[in-house]
């Protein structure tokens, strides 16, 4: 026996990889690639057992990276071009800029094959992961903000809760009563907690914007006269202690901390924060985001999306993973009821996965009524997007916020360099 | 030609090039080959992972600066564009480079200096040192994440530990002072930065600094006590120079530290999730940012190029300017 084991472990060692490979060839893998939390990654993990639950023969295997380390990896991972390590499904925002780089499956060609509803997203938010003219992901939710405000804070003052009536004079009229400052000049509470890089919303709803085209542009519009006023707005709120100035915001830990704690009463945020504000038993509720008189609602039709990698060699079960992903029955059902997000998609907002959901906020219609008047513009969609925004956008609308410039003198220099911007790379691109 | 006479012409030649003007300028001529020939042999792993891990990736990033690369497409040589639109062209880089240049001239001196205080005052003999030297020397263990968070809290404007202080000062004295955004004002915020460096690197200058007050013979103290000399004078004429190769070590290891400062001003002062303010901005952190947020390979590796060139004049300056001021306790001449 002894001087057979080789032999038998030979044998053995053979039959595993016959079996293996048969199994192998019964069930087609594709790689998928998101980011999150612990909590996040549980609602993934529980999609790609109901997925394998209904396809046995796609085996899903998970690439999970925390958000801070998951855009460089998954570069050098393309970088690398090995279509066997390149993730075939993978969460990216936005998609414009890697669709740009050429390692993204354009999907038209299936969306036309399957027939798969382009409606039944939120209007523009399709838009947001296109490139050329042609869709590159399927965004997962869309991020937009509406108002939620802290009841409890609201009744001790004796003010009416905000409605889809509200105007920008009811937000200041209502944040000059709920701010509480004290003779020597000791802010306790702040009306309203939002992040400045959410700027956009308010000159979306003045009928300005950030640039005369988001996908091709030609020159700078945070100058003109909509916007600025947009970004007085809001500065003036910081300035006069209505608004938590942005850096003190997210060194008190971001909006959700300081709307738990109780040191803003207001805050202006996605769906994100619903599970967050329920676990800790929170009184608050919901509206649509006051805007100007005669403004529009402006919700920013954005949301990281499902891409499908041009490298993969299994496109049609990554496809069929992907179009299931997104889906009422399948992926965004699953992701909705877990609380996280507002789906991408209408039919399931309208679901009893969101709207028919009876936890808090109560006022779940203020999404519905955001997203319908949802819009592009808060990034642009081309390839040096974030070098623009990161070195010349987002530091003068700091100096802003800081009070160290006015709102005029500081969007007449950054439209000043943001054309400079454009011009030396290029834009616009002639079609 | 057997091997014999080929070590004495190679030593020859060593020789020659050491007592030259240049090896002594670079302090070439203080070094004895035969006795470390043994001590490089022990050397070599490390020095095969540095050469593999280190020298041919720097040699990459060299190459790669004269490219222009998005990671996902093909590299085209530029030359010395990314060079040339660096020290010409970019706006941010001289306002990197300044907060860089301030983030070093304030964390050194601090560091070395009071480094050096609290050193000598463990040195006195103090009972239960030990305990002592773990706490001071915690904070440089710490994950400088969970500090730089620990520090944004303290700083907060509004509900932050320091600002109440300044609260409380401003209440109890009538003066009208309020806080100011230690981390967002732009006077305020580098210094509060170059705080939490100094309080996370002062443990380790201690630690160091006790070594070499640990090597200061203590007859030259009774010397200078007979002759009558107090307290400062022992310290200025005695601790001083006799701790300066450690001063010295300290200063290039923590100069070329400072330079390269990234995680403290990317934590502390970054802004609804998102980028730090320009006015904390480091080199390193820009490289980051060019590398990963913009993909620019090559203007991220011309950066670090840049950066390197800076750190090695001074590291060369500072070896050549030691001799005027580092006393080594054995007399070379």
């Amino acid at each position: 026996m002894r001087r057979n084991l080789p032999l038998f472990l030979a044998c053995l060692l053979l039959a595993v990889l016959i079996s293996g490979a048969v199994v192998a060839q019964e069930k087609t893998t594709v790689t998928w690639a998101f980011w999150g939390s612990p909590e996040e990654l549980a609602t993934h993990e529980s999609v790609a057992a109901a997925f394998m639950e209904e396809y046995p023969d796609i085996e899903i295997e998970i690439w999970h990276e925390p958000w801070a380390d998951y855009f460089t990896k998954i570069q050098t991972l393309w970088a690398s071009g090995d279509s066997a390590e390149i993730p075939d499904i993978a969460f990216l925002s936005p998609v414009s800029n890697y669709a740009a780089d050429g390692v993204l499956e354009p999907l038209d060609p299936f969306i036309d094959a399957s027939g798969f509803d382009r409606e039944d997203f939120w209007p523009g938010l399709l838009e947001f992961a296109m490139y050329n003219g042609e869709v590159y992901g399927f965004p997962r939710d869309i991020g937009l903000e509406v108002l939620y405000y802290n009841k409890s804070i609201f009744d001790e003052v004796g003010l009416e809760y905000p409605d889809e009536t509200w105007t920008w004079d009811d937000l200041l009229a209502a944040a000059e009563q709920l701010t509480v400052v004290a003779d020597n000049g000791r802010v306790s509470r702040y009306a309203l907690g939002m992040e400045g890089g959410k700027y956009q919303l308010w000159i979306g709803q003045n009928y300005g914007s950030i640039l005369d085209d988001m996908y091709n542009p030609s020159r700078c519009t945070l100058a003109d006269p909509e916007s600025v006023e947009a970004v007085q707005f809001f500065a003036d709120m910081m300035a006069n202690n209505f608004a938590m100035p942005d850096a003190n915001l997210s060194q008190a830990g971001g909006d959700a901390a300081v709307f738990q704690s109780g040191q803003v009463a207001m805050i202006i945020q996605n769906a994100s924060r619903v599970p967050v504000f329920n676990a800790a038993g929170l009184d608050y509720d919901v509206a649509v985001v006051p805007i100007p008189e005669d403004g529009q609602r402006s919700a920013s039709a954005a949301g990281a999306a499902w891409t499908m990698s041009s490298f993969s060699d299994n496109k049609e079960a990554a496809w069929t993973f992907l179009s299931w992903l997104q889906s009422t029955d399948g992926g965004q059902a699953i992701y909705t009821q877990s609380g996280e997000i507002l789906p991408a998609l209408r039919s399931t907002a309208m679901s009893d996965a969101f709207l028919g959901n009876m936890d808090p906020p109560a006022n779940r219609q203020a999404f519905i009524v955001e997203g319908e008047n949802a819009k592009v513009g808060r990034a642009g969609m081309f390839p040096e997007w974030n070098e623009l925004s990161g070195t010349i956008i987002s530091p003068g609308m700091q100096t802003i916020w800081s009070g160290e410039a006015t709102v005029e003198d500081a969007l007449t220099s950054i439209c000043e360099a943001t054309d400079v911007f454009l011009a030396e790379n290029g834009y616009p691109h002639s079609e | 030609m057997s091997t014999k006479t080929q070590d004495i012409q190679t030593s020859t030649l060593t020789n020659t090039i050491r007592q030259s003007a240049f090896g002594r300028w670079l302090g070439l001529d203080r070094w004895n080959p035969q006795q470390q020939s043994v001590a490089y042999l022990f050397l070599l792993p490390s020095l095969l992972g540095f050469l593999l891990f280190v020298i041919l990736p720097a040699l990459g990033s060299l190459a790669l600066s004269f490219f222009e690369w998005k990671l996902t497409n093909t590299p085209t040589y530029v030359g010395l564009d990314n060079y040339v639109d660096l020290l010409t062209k970019d706006p941010i880089f001289p306002l990197v480079l300044g907060n860089t240049i301030f983030y070093v001239f304030a964390i050194v001196p601090m560091q070395l200096i009071i480094g050096l205080l609290m050193a000598v005052a463990l040195n006195t003999g103090l009972r239960g040192l030990g305990i002592y030297r773990v706490i001071y020397f915690m904070p440089v263990v710490t994950n400088v994440v969970a500090a730089a968070m620990v520090f944004q809290w303290l700083f907060n404007q509004d509900f932050g530990l320091v600002s109440s202080w300044v609260w409380q000062f401003a209440d109890a004295t009538g003066w009208n002072v309020q806080p100011p955004n230690w981390l967002a004002d732009p006077f305020w915020s580098k210094p509060t930065v170059a705080v939490l460096t100094v309080w996370k690197n002062v443990g380790f200058t201690m630690v160091i600094y006790l070594a070499g007050l640990q090597g200061i013979p203590e007859e030259l103290y009774e010397a200078a006590r007979v002759d009558g000399a107090n307290a400062w004078n022992r310290f200025r004429n005695i601790t001083i120079p006799l701790v300066s190769p450690t001063t010295f070590f300290l200063l290039i290891i923590q100069m070329i530290g400072a330079f390269q400062l990234f995680a403290e001003p990317f934590v502390m002062t970054r802004v609804g999730g998102g980028e730090p303010l320009q006015a904390t901005l480091s080199i390193v952190y820009y490289i980051y940012q060019n590398a990963f947020n913009y993909q620019k390979m090559g203007t991220a590796a011309a950066i670090s190029w840049v950066l390197f060139g800076i750190i090695f004049v001074i590291t060369v300056f500072q070896l050549r300017f030691q001799r005027r001021w580092v006393h080594y306790e054995v007399d070379e001449s």
